[in-house]
């Protein structure tokens, strides 16, 4: 399955809402793996006073991302709504810098195998094809 | 590395946060009072601020905690015990063992403890109540 831009809204594939939407679009997605974007805005939750987000605002980008791809999965098995998710675990956190505002994060999300409503995913952020940070986290999706 | 020291000798002192522009606090979470062994490990009483902004997202009209702003408040207590800004450099992990929201917690303990070694500052952290712990996590700051 190959997926190209503005397949899908973003409020159609999230749950969360501004101000802490962490994710703009879903770029691409082919089996396992999805690419997504987000350009940080002066605006973002996370902002600091030195122009650049917090740590923990990556995190969520990532987390988000993942979410949005489950959520794609979700709309086109016939969801109307898009999943919550929870992050269950996050493990092997690295940053190599916080990105600043204006910067584009392109993310590569691979997703594992979902066993008992816990996906494993691992996450790469890239700007301008420079990895800034890599993650792996659990994933709980709640069923309502 | 050297942990430089806080502004204030007695830990149980008012803070003097001077100069630490804090993202989350007096905005998602509030100190109400404290309890520090020495600048490198401490407890901190904290409120849960149900009317921040972030609730308005996360998610509409179903308040959860992001477990991304537990993390922020356990680096910023962090922060505020040693005095200057810290930065996650890495989460080896952490662990959300429990949903945290603003009605089921509205109040929680955050331990925070710093660890110099191998040159490298080590945060362990955790956020509990007397019913359950929330957050569980282990990494390194700068």
């Amino acid at each position: 399955m190959t997926t190209s831009r503005a397949i899908n809204k973003i409020e159609n594939l999230i749950p969360q809402r501004p101000p802490i939407v962490m994710v703009d679009e879903v770029l691409a997605v082919e089996g396992d793996v999805c690419t997504c974007r987000l350009t940080i805005r002066q605006d973002n939750f996370f902002m600091e006073p030195d122009g650049m987000i917090a740590e923990p605002g990556v995190i969520e980008h990532i987390a988000q991302s993942a979410s949005a791809f489950a959520g794609l999965r979700a709309v086109e098995a016939g969801a109307t709504e898009p999943p919550v998710g929870y992050i269950g675990e996050v493990k092997n956190f690295h940053l190599v810098r916080r990105p600043r505002a204006g910067e584009e994060l392109t993310t590569m999300i691979t997703m594992g195998p979902e066993v008992q409503g816990v996906t494993i995913i691992s996450g790469t952020t890239c700007v301008s094809g420079e990895v800034i940070a890599e993650t792996q986290m659990k994933i709980f999706v709640r069923e309502d | 590395m050297r942990v430089r020291r806080g502004y204030c000798r007695d830990p149980n002192e008012d803070f003097c946060s001077r100069g630490l522009a804090m993202l989350l606090e007096n905005k998602f979470f509030r100190i109400t009072d404290r309890k520090l062994d020495n600048d490198m490990r401490g407890v901190f009483h904290v409120q849960i601020i149900s009317d921040c902004e972030v609730y308005k997202g996360h998610f509409p009209g179903d308040p959860v905690c992001p477990g991304v702003c537990n993390m922020e408040t356990i680096k910023e207590c962090a922060s505020l015990m040693v005095g200057r800004q810290l930065r996650y450099e890495s989460i080896r992990q952490c662990r959300l063992t429990a949903l945290a929201t603003p009605v089921v917690c509205p109040e929680v303990d955050v331990t925070v403890s710093l660890t110099e070694k191998d040159g490298t500052l080590q945060i362990q952290g955790q956020i509990a109540d007397g019913e359950q712990t929330y957050m569980t996590l282990k990494g390194v700051v700068k």
